[in-house]
């Protein structure tokens, strides 16, 4: 079983910061948790809410409706209470009325502290009332976060944490929620867990200019930057960003930038050039619905193309989609891999849904534990940076080092010198392509779930793999035979073993299965994607681009209504 | 002073009595005075006729995308600072396509050093005008004379209170070598030298004897450290066009700020990181 929480108010009510703690002690109390976002795109005002899903066994998705509404505004109150589930309950921070529980949050600060600043903690109090749970692991939280802030500021916490759990006892109603247990306590975001990727592979540059919903992976690496030795600076736009990562990578460091889809527009050019030079360029690509600039602070999955086709001319990249925060953290070290061992660009894509979750991590390793930058050590007199070798991979020796390294964005030859010599232009082009080929055998497969037999197929990439599986085991649970595919590389991809996957059962891609492209934009991107390359024929396309994420139980009720 | 293997062996794409030419010469004479290990010097260039020098001599080479020179600079000269980092660009190259990130790499003050061959008009592209060509300048674009009064690159730097600033001529290969050797030698950070550079090809009114008639070396009375002074010199053209070190700031440079690089260069950085 399981409960969803809902902290609604105005931007700078601090509904993220009550949201926060109360995710770390519900794990504290060795709980699930899976949180999400909601916000406007503005510093105050307007309707911003946090989602806390609790429950035994492991969350991947959002649920629509609320257990427990903490309704911080009148218009919260007012738009969310439609929202909450049968038998669910409403606190409203101000005077209750029927089915309506009122604590006066701020006011019961101001009472207890001389300030109402600590209103969040009487709120959380409460909810931590409404539940039954403990409130002295919210009181020990509470004296983790604040114990830099002097021992008034831990005390007055406590105060109003207990306080709010008083006025909030006898109101629990039919609420059950679930009881602690022993899921891990650590908690991590997608974006905090990319973040923590690239430091610990070894990541020394990271040069971006703010763009949600990336900005928390740039934010993340500055807060860890003096610890691991990263310099962290802020371009004057994305060109200079992409381009500052192409120069320190020609020189030999790991360097990465953030950006979202209309920063990544303008660094498509500089995308280009890492392809052409071939440098371990690593692009972290948060989406958010476009065009242009779109809605700011919602999600999608609407620049897959984009990506893949990104920069003019043709050159080899990986682009990775990762799904749960866990595979944040993996496949970030892995693109980074990638992109040393084959010289050329790598892309992680998420997006805002999967940036701001925050759910239980199994022990990331914090040590650093760079990864092999594939650089010949003792380049002979004769050096040339682009020699052709059977798989299209030169050596790759560094400038400083015995060996002169020229690269060029122009055509050049094997010596890295602009050339217009048309057969040299063929077999560097040939050499720069073949390593596509290293990258495609080498491609991540797709992770199938659900039963190997199943009638329908939900294809999922990035963000979509915990609303689909959640959807796969609501499904199964009535009986359903459902499977997901999730692809956390989307390109390239070894189509030969997806076709007979998918095959299976049926003569022709396809057949035999119902297969539905889960994705959140307006064209199925993905599915047109794998038809071109001839591991699809038909799909249904099941597509949201309102820029809300999908839970499960959309899924399942729009597979089977 | 011979000219490098590489300078004979390349197919030089300038055209006869290119000023280019003659700033290639100095170039190889600053970098012999300078003493740099050619090894450890690192060309950087955008698109253009100047971009393609790097090619023409002996060196690591970045040739770059248009406009991009200047972050790419900072980006290796971050990832290794014990590098010599210097970047050949035109005036299309530096002061048009890549003019944001002048202005912000003049703030930011790394120590990558920026030689602007500035001919006033476009090369590369067959004689369209440039953002230093001057009012009335006709070309098959601007078919009724440019418009705009010409970028100044030189008062944009000082306002800026850039480390280093500096203007020499293609024609005079004694000063431009010690211009060279100047911002070579130069340790506070970013430098810039605008080097006027006649086209013999597309700009028929800034030829060299145009500018030999008003090139003129600031006298030793000036102090580059006094900006206003220097920003009047800076703002001279026509009659009289200053030629010399016109500005010069204290100022501490990027690499010198960063924590991190206190411990040594990124590249060779023995991995620390949390335990």
């Amino acid at each position: 079983m399981d409960i969803n929480v809902r902290i609604a108010g105005a931007a700078g009510q601090g509904v993220e910061t009550t949201g926060e703690l109360l995710v770390e002690a519900f794990a504290g109390l060795g709980l699930y948790v899976f949180s999400t976002q909601s916000y406007m795109s503005r510093v105050r005002g307007g309707l911003n809410w946090f989602d806390i899903r609790i429950g035994e066994r492991e969350l991947f998705s959002g649920r629509e409706k609320a257990d427990l509404l903490v309704a911080l505004t009148p218009e919260a109150l007012e738009l969310l209470s439609e929202g909450v589930a049968e038998g669910g309950l409403v606190v409203f921070n101000g005077e209750g009325q029927e089915g309506v529980v009122g604590i006066a949050f701020e006011e019961v600060a101001k009472e207890l502290t001389g300030s109402k600043i600590m209103g969040n903690t009487v709120a959380a109090g409460a909810v931590f009332s409404l539940l039954g749970y403990d409130v002295g692991e919210l009181e020990s939280r509470l004296r983790a976060r604040f114990e830099r802030k002097g021992a008034e500021v831990v005390e007055g916490n406590m105060r109003c944490a207990r306080r709010g759990a008083e006025l909030a006892a006898g109101h629990t109603g039919t609420l059950r929620a679930p009881e602690g247990g022993d899921a891990p306590t650590g908690i991590c975001s997608g974006n905090e867990a990319v973040g923590l990727g690239a430091a610990t592979a070894g990541v020394k540059l990271v040069t971006s200019y703010p763009m949600t919903p990336s900005t928390g992976v740039f934010t993340f690496l500055a807060s860890v930057a003096d610890e691991y030795g990263i310099v962290v600076e802020q371009a004057e736009d994305e060109i200079a960003a992409i381009n500052m990562v192409c120069g320190a990578t020609y020189a030999g460091v790991p360097a990465m930038t953030t950006t979202s889809g209309g920063g990544f527009a303008l660094m498509v050019e500089g995308l280009a050039l890492a392809g052409m030079l071939e440098l371990p360029a690593f692009v972290f690509l948060g989406q958010r619905p476009g065009p242009a600039t779109g809605l700011p602070t919602r999600t999608g999955q609407q620049d897959l193309k984009f990506a893949i086709n990104a920069g003019h001319g043709e050159f080899p990249r990986a682009i990775f989609a990762p799904g749960t925060p866990q595979q944040c953290y993996e496949l970030t070290r892995r693109a980074l891999e990638t992109a040393h061992r084959f010289q050329t660009p790598a892309i992680l894509m998420s997006d805002q849904f999967l940036a701001d979750v925050r759910t239980n991590c199994r022990g990331l390793d914090t040590s650093c534990r760079p990864i092999d930058r594939c650089i010949v050590e003792e380049p002979g007199a004769d050096y040339v940076r682009y020699a052709v070798t059977a798989d299209g991979v030169s050596p790759r020796a560094l400038p400083g080092s015995e060996a002169f390294v020229a690269v060029d964005s122009d055509e050049h030859g094997e010596d890295g010198h602009i050339t217009e010599d048309l057969a040299a232009r063929v077999r560097l082009q040939d050499k720069r392509m073949r390593k596509l080929e290293g990258m495609t055998v080498e491609a991540l497969a797709p992770e199938w779930y659900g039963p190997g037999d199943a009638e329908y197929v939900l294809l999922a990439w990035g963000s979509t793999y915990g609303p689909c599986r959640e959807a796969v085991d609501l499904l199964g649970g009535r009986g359903e035979s459902v499977a997901m595919l999730h692809f956390a590389q989307v390109w390239p991809i070894h189509a030969a073993p997806v076709r007979s996957l998918l095959a299976s059962g049926g003569e022709s891609p396809g057949e035999g299965r119902r297969v539905i492209s889960v994705e959140g934009n307006a064209t199925g991107q993905f599915a047109s994607v794998l038809r071109g390359l001839g591991i699809l024929e038909e799909c249904r396309l099941m597509l949201r681009y309102d820029g809300m994420p999908f839970t499960g139980e959309e899924i399942a009720r729009r597979v089977k209504p | 002073m011979t000219m490098s293997k590489a300078f004979f062996d390349a197919d030089i794409a300038w055209c006869p009595g290119c000023g280019n030419f003659s700033i290639l010469r100095t170039f190889e004479k600053a970098v012999e005075a300078a003493g740099i290990d050619r090894r450890k010097l690192v060309l950087v260039s955008g698109i253009g006729q100047a971009a393609k020098l790097p090619h023409y001599t002996q060196a690591n080479v970045f040739n770059g995308l248009h406009g991009r020179a200047l972050p790419a600079a900072v980006g290796i000269k971050l990832a290794n600072h014990e590098l010599e980092v210097v970047i050949t660009s035109g005036d299309g190259d530096m002061y048009g396509e890549g003019g944001n990130h002048l202005i912000h790499n003049i703030r930011r003050n790394v120590g990558v050093k920026a030689f602007v061959h500035n001919n006033q008009v476009y090369g590369l592209t067959k004689g369209q005008a440039s953002p230093t060509s001057d009012m009335g300048f006709v070309t098959k674009v601007q078919t009724h004379g440019v418009m705009s009064p010409p970028f100044n690159p030189l008062a944009i730097a000082i306002v800026e209170d850039c480390s280093f600033v500096a203007r020499a001529f293609a024609g005079d290969p004694k000063h431009l070598q010690e211009m060279m050797l100047a911002a070579l030698e130069h340790k506070g950070g970013f430098a810039l030298l605008d080097i006027l550079q006649p086209c013999p090809t597309f700009n028929h009114v800034n030829t060299f004897k145009w500018y030999r008639e008003r090139v003129k070396k600031v006298d030793e009375s000036h102090d580059p450290f006094d900006r206003q002074k220097a920003l009047e010199v800076a703002f001279k053209w026509g009659e009289e066009i200053p030629i010399g070190i016109i500005y010069r700031s204290e100022r501490a440079s990027f690499e010198s700020l960063q924590p991190v690089l206190g411990k040594g260069t990124l590249v060779e950085r023995p991995v620390a990181g949390a335990s």
